[in-house]
């Protein structure tokens, strides 16, 4: 239970608590979580900027910062990673990380604890019993997190910054993952798959690593019923429930197959290609042939001559045959390309 | 139905050029199905464009975004695909002819330098350190590799499957198939296979570009498939969350129908790193996959955005507007003419530093 961080500087998110190895990554995290704008999903920079965007474009009020802990939802401090959280919750942080108080307790001042332990108490229920209250903050913003945007929430969110945060059963996943760096992304899935139910499927908090990473996973080790249903399935629900609409023909085979059958390009295809089999048979197409061959050998012979492996065998072999040029011809007109 | 556009028949249309960018002159009349700028090696920019109506056309990209048609060839059949030599000499152009050939620029000529079984959907060219060739992909289930001098082959690869999408950034190919197929190839002395993988995409493979890490090697790859998604995959991840797949190309239709569109073309820049995805819905989407966030998307085109590049310098973007054929041949509008944008894009692919 008594997680103690050696060390009071990471870089931590003053609307949900939220802890990061990089202040790069709380920025954005910052900006996909709490300063996006729920009308066209437009990343601010800073809660004003949020609301006045919204002022602007959609010519509507924000009030709260989206996601954020009740005590820390003021829409109008300027916080911009590190930047411009009051000094007192800053003291406070620092005061909390040493170890100062007990670790079941407080995020915020002792004053705040009230409105916040009310609030937050939903979320716990999806928790385990033996979490710890600090993990409060990090759970409480994913209950409004609503659909997933372009990007999913990344995996950066979820670095071993957020493992420490995991219930001590939770944890036998960790000593897994230098394994796994080494395996492909598909032998993660059955250690992260099996956790998924304990928590809502689109968490923000640590293993909110699904959504992103389980796509790639998820195919490779499904590939066989996948594969199976794919030609046909054109129309398809997704996820979020949306039903949609493959702008793509059915059939397992490239536009480019499909477009090449057309009669109007195997028209073209039958006629100009008799025809320039005819005119390359002239002696016009023989003779750049000759041309192209011995300016290219000439041209190459350096690249032949600087290498001393098998290729170079293979290609001075390829030389001599380069020579046969009649032989090419031959190939050339009346080989099995006839239409 | 009762839309102004739609009473007004003989108004101009609107433009098409929704993002206000160069627009290069005398497109091809047909979908544009390979787009690559010329290399590094060459101090001008040469754009190369192959279509459907078989053509591969080449234009001198001015510096004021002006572009000059300097010559053009006309394939046997649709081209597939189109790349450069690494001295940025010659083309080739790969097509439903089943031939690669290659066109050398300075003289203007044309030679079949491959050949497969069915339609060519790939053509990448591979410069070595001890040796170059040309990779080919086909529908014919394998991928050869060209002397470009002799008719057979250095060496022929079987697939698992019709060869959909392909990259090459030495030493390293990576190759999709039908039926999600997903192969790394070493390409180190000698073309081997080096990985074999399972899909981190559920549908259909559509593209697939190698990105390179800091010391720009390349160390993975970015796959885009039918339904709206691209996955970022490293070839050997540090960490298996490294890899992840994004949504891209979709809108919400009416009564929250979302319609999911195909990706069907990425590219990475060649400078900063980030990436930008073109789809069937029209639009083009710039992305900082390490940040993990869009950085821009544009307007929706008249069409499909086809393919799309970036120049060696990484200043210039081209795309691709045209017809992909996903709404099959029915939404085929010949009246609607295929159209290749310039943009300058340098600034807005610069990751953003936070």
């Amino acid at each position: 239970m008594g997680r103690k961080k050696k060390k009071a500087s990471k870089p931590w998110c003053w609307y949900c608590n939220r802890e990061f190895d990089d202040e790069k990554i709380l920025v954005q995290h910052q900006k996909a979580k709490h300063f996006k704008c729920h009308i066209c999903h437009k990343k601010l920079y800073t809660g004003p900027g949020l609301s006045i965007h919204c002022m602007q474009v959609h010519k509507e009020t924000v009030d709260k910062v989206p996601n954020s802990l009740p005590n820390r939802s003021n829409i109008e401090i300027e916080i911009f990673g590190m930047d411009g959280i009051p000094a007192e919750d800053v003291r406070e942080h620092e005061r909390q990380k040493n170890g100062g108080k007990s670790d079941s307790d407080d995020d915020e001042p002792a004053a705040k604890k009230k409105v916040e332990i009310p609030l937050s108490a939903p979320p716990p229920m999806m928790m385990p019993p033996n979490m710890m209250p600090p993990m409060m903050g990090q759970f409480a913003p994913m209950g409004m997190m609503t659909n997933m945007p372009p990007m999913a929430p990344m995996p950066p969110f979820l670095g071993p910054g957020g493992i420490p945060m995991m219930p001590p059963h939770m944890l036998p996943p960790r000593p897994l993952f230098p394994a796994m760096a080494t395996t492909s992304a598909a032998a993660v899935n059955p250690a992260i798959v099996p956790q998924k139910p304990t928590f809502p499927a689109y968490s923000n908090a640590t293993i909110s690593a699904p959504p992103t990473t389980n796509n790639p996973s998820a195919t490779g080790n499904s590939a066989p019923p996948e594969g199976s249903k794919l030609p046909p399935s054109v129309p398809t629900g997704n996820a979020t429930g949306i039903t949609s609409k493959i702008m793509h023909p059915p059939e397992d085979l490239s536009l480019e197959e499909l477009r090449a059958r057309k009669p109007k390009y195997q028209q073209k295809l039958t006629s100009s290609n008799n025809h320039q089999q005819r005119i390359s048979t002239s002696g016009s197409m023989m003779q750049n042939h000759n041309a192209a061959v011995s300016s290219s050998s000439s041209m190459t012979i350096p690249t032949s001559s600087s290498t001393s492996s098998a290729a170079a065998a293979a290609q001075a072999a390829a030389f001599s045959k380069a020579q046969e040029v009649s032989a090419y011809h031959r190939y050339r007109n009346h080989s099995q390309y006839n239409y | 139905m009762f839309g102004q556009q739609a009473l007004g028949g003989t108004t101009a249309a609107p433009s098409t050029n929704r993002m206000n960018d160069f627009e290069v002159t005398m497109p091809p009349d047909d979908s544009v199905s390979a787009l690559e700028f010329s290399p590094s090696t060459i101090s001008q920019n040469f754009l190369i464009a192959g279509s459907w109506d078989s053509s591969v056309r080449c234009w001198e990209v001015e510096q004021t975004g002006k572009t000059v048609p300097k010559s053009m060839k006309t394939m046997g059949g649709p081209v597939l695909d189109v790349c450069w030599s690494d001295d940025g000499t010659k083309v080739y152009m790969a097509s439903c002819d089943k031939q690669v050939k290659m066109w050398d620029l300075a003289s203007d000529q044309v030679v079949q330098v491959a050949a497969h079984d069915a339609p060519v959907k790939t053509c990448h060219w591979i410069k070595g350190s001890n040796y170059s060739c040309l990779m080919t992909g086909s529908w014919d289930k394998t991928l050869k590799f060209w002397d470009t001098r002799t008719p057979n082959p250095l060496m022929a690869i079987t697939l698992p499957e019709r060869c959909y999408c392909a990259d090459v950034d030495y030493p390293m190919a990576v190759v999709g198939t039908a039926n999600r197929g997903l192969i790394v190839y070493s390409l180190e002395n000698t073309p081997t296979e080096f990985k074999r993988q399972d899909s981190p995409l559920k549908y259909q493979h559509r593209t697939i570009s190698i990105f390179r890490d800091k010391k720009k090697a390349p160390t993975g790859y970015a796959l885009g498939s039918i339904e709206g998604r691209v996955a970022i995959q490293y070839v050997n991840p540090v960490n298996p969350k490294d890899n992840f797949t994004f949504k891209c190309h979709r809108t919400t239709g009416t009564a929250g129908y979302q319609d999911i569109y195909a990706v069907n073309d990425i590219a990475f820049h060649p400078v900063h790193g980030t990436l930008v995805t073109v789809g069937s819905d029209g639009t083009f989407s710039f992305w900082d996959k390490d940040a993990r966030t869009k950085l821009k998307s544009s307007e929706t085109m008249d069409q499909s955005i086809t393919k799309c590049a970036f120049n060696s310098t990484g200043q210039i973007f081209a795309y691709a507007v045209g017809y992909d054929w996903s709404k099959g041949h029915e939404y085929f509008n010949p009246g609607k003419k295929p159209q290749i944008f310039l943009r300058s894009c340098y600034d807005e692919l610069k990751p953003r530093i936070a």
